[in-house]
């Protein structure tokens, strides 16, 4: 029987390795990539939360549904503008590579 | 009288207008669509004086609430983009310079129309009250500023501005997110004010807390906090002057009415307190101590911004939302102010502070303007950023954090240091040419406009006191 408790270990694991991803990745696509993981990661505990507390009525909380709906929503804009960007990045340095990005420094 | 929602319609329907106009009349002059813009901002500025009180909570208005605060904060929202877009005027030859495409003037247009769904987004973030409603607007106002951040497609700063605002606030969003999620796991519910009663009733502790903090981290991040301020001296410095300007009070006064509105249900507990009292306490010495070496003035002002987000976290640790209102639109109309000399004086040279050497014998309007934005920035009596200072610190003397407010006072000395490096350099250097910087007549009354406030603000702090009650 798959409980809550797997589920959420499943999805703190998911973030985890997208926030790694994130921090210790050199290539801006794969950043990109472990980004959409830990979007992924709250998708998966919002369903899950949500079939955990069945109502009065035995259906779920369908607000946590409604919201993952708006999430994958968000997220998909948020690729479009973001790779938009990272085109005209590699069109004007024909690298997509974190190190060469260092006109400003830090 | 209208309905509240109606505002936020109007808002997106013009950015869309603008748009289309942009797209089809092609020979129509750019700068008619941010003069579009302003008159239309103007118009729904106007309508938030006449919205009908909102109906008890039921269906709609349990994501979305038009009390006060949430009004005062959609006139926030509108100014700042009405001032904003009248830099961008200013600024247009620049984004020529760096957008290239089949005619001069491409991309200008687009550069006029975002700034107003931003608007939209801040507009609704005003009035979030659910947390679905909140994560669906920030996103609004980032996802068209990661547009706005790298829009000078030629430009190797903007475009690294871009990627990098672009990574570090998808970040954030993950963050919120996955905080949201746990508090949702937690109690149940997505609206705020049944979060806080769920709360009161007692929840498992460790969880909330936890989802709270992850919330804590989103938003310490949009209001440039330390330890989440990384992206801010490079994300400022790269981002077109107007941009920056927009980043630094839209997104700042969205990301503190988002926290004060998350903050309330979990006041009460002391953990919150204490992790917010030593964010605080970071922010503002990291921000004053940073500030001062800096040679750039749009740098020089990413730290001070970030020092300003120090001295409103004082408020927010007090919880004095009049204080904190107060603060932002002193803070809005000084930044504004130097961000719009900054626009004029830069495009005669750089960013530098060398190139406002002896600004006051070439222009002395620009840098008598450039001294009063400066002297509010750091506190000066008698404009509105001393009155900012001490009604935060008032606030917090009242709640006993006394320690607190010491240190903001010792770091308002440290402030004093790096404003006054400006005009030390605006009126005893020499100056670098002898030419006087042209500015437009619309940008000047514009420039008076923001001073005369400052100043009357700095004398009769009231009315914007009274505007939240």
């Amino acid at each position: 029987m798959v409980t809550l408790g797997d589920y959420l270990v499943v999805s703190g694991l998911l973030f985890t390795i997208g926030f790694a991803g994130v921090m210790l990745r050199r290539n801006i696509i794969i950043i990109f990539m472990s980004l959409e993981l830990m979007l992924n990661a709250a998708n998966l505990s919002l369903v899950a939360f949500s079939r955990a507390r069945l109502g009065p009525n035995g259906l779920p909380d369908y607000n946590a549904q409604v919201f993952v709906f708006f999430i994958i929503t968000v997220a998909a804009a948020e690729v479009a503008v973001g790779l938009a960007i990272i085109v005209a990045l590699y069109r004007a340095r024909q690298t997509t590579h974190v190190e060469d990005i260092s006109t400003l420094k830090f | 009288m209208i309905s509240a929602p109606v505002l936020e319609f109007a808002t997106v329907g013009l950015g869309l207008l603008l748009l289309l106009i942009e797209a089809f009349a092609t020979t129509l002059p750019r700068r008619t669509i941010a003069f579009a813009g302003i008159l239309g901002l103007l118009a729904v500025f106007v309508a938030t004086f006449f919205v009908a009180t909102p109906p008890p909570n039921g269906g709609f208005w349990n994501f979305y609430t038009a009390d006060p605060l949430a009004l005062f904060f959609k006139r926030f929202a509108i100014i700042t983009t009405i001032l904003v877009l009248l830099m961008m005027i200013d600024y247009a030859p620049v984004v020529r310079a760096f957008v290239h495409g089949a005619t001069t003037e491409a991309g200008v247009g687009e550069f006029y129309a975002l700034p107003i769904f931003t608007c939209a987004g801040l507009m609704w973030m005003a009035s979030a009250i659910d947390f679905i409603m909140i994560f669906v607007s920030l996103e609004l106002v980032t996802v068209s500023f990661y547009v706005l951040v790298g829009f000078m497609r030629r430009n190797a700063a903007s475009l690294e501005a871009g990627v990098k605002y672009l990574i570090l606030s998808a970040v954030s969003t993950g963050f919120l997110v996955y905080g949201i999620t746990w508090i949702f796991g937690v109690t149940g519910e997505t609206n705020l004010a049944r979060v806080a009663s769920a709360v009161i009733a007692g929840v498992d502790r460790g969880p909330a807390l936890f989802g709270m903090a992850l919330v804590l981290v989103a938003l310490g991040f949009k209001i440039a906090a330390v330890p989440f301020q990384i992206w801010v001296p490079d994300v400022y410095q790269g981002a077109p002057t107007p941009v920056t300007a927009f980043l630094s009070v839209g997104s700042k006064a969205a990301g503190f009415v988002v926290l004060l509105r998350v903050l309330a249900p979990f006041f009460m507990l002391p953990e919150v307190q204490r992790l917010l009292v030593g964010i605080a306490v970071l922010t503002l010495i990291y921000g004053n101590l940073a500030a001062l070496p800096q040679n750039n003035l749009k740098r020089l002002l990413a730290y001070s911004s970030i020092a300003h987000a120090g001295y409103l976290l004082i408020g927010v640790v007090a919880f004095a939302g009049n204080a904190i209102a107060f603060y932002l639109v002193a803070y809005l109309l000084m930044t504004i102010l130097s961000f719009a000399v900054l626009v004029v004086v830069s495009q005669t040279g750089g960013d530098s502070i060398e190139n406002f050497d002896g600004l006051s014998r070439r222009s002395p309007f620009l840098a008598f303007a450039m001294l009063i934005a400066m002297a509010s920035l750091a506190g000066v009596p008698f404009t509105a950023g001393f009155f900012g200072k001490f009604f935060v610190f008032d606030a917090a003397i009242r709640q006993h954090h006394i320690a607190l407010a010491a240190i903001g006072v010792i770091t308002v000395a440290c402030g004093f240091y790096y404003y006054f490096k400006v005009v030390r350099a605006m009126y005893w250097e020499a100056p670098v040419a002898n030419t006087a910087i042209p500015v437009s007549a619309l940008t000047r009354v514009a420039m008076v406009a923001l001073m005369i406030a400052i100043v009357v603000l700095g004398v009769y702090p009231t009315p914007v006191l009274n505007a939240l009650r």
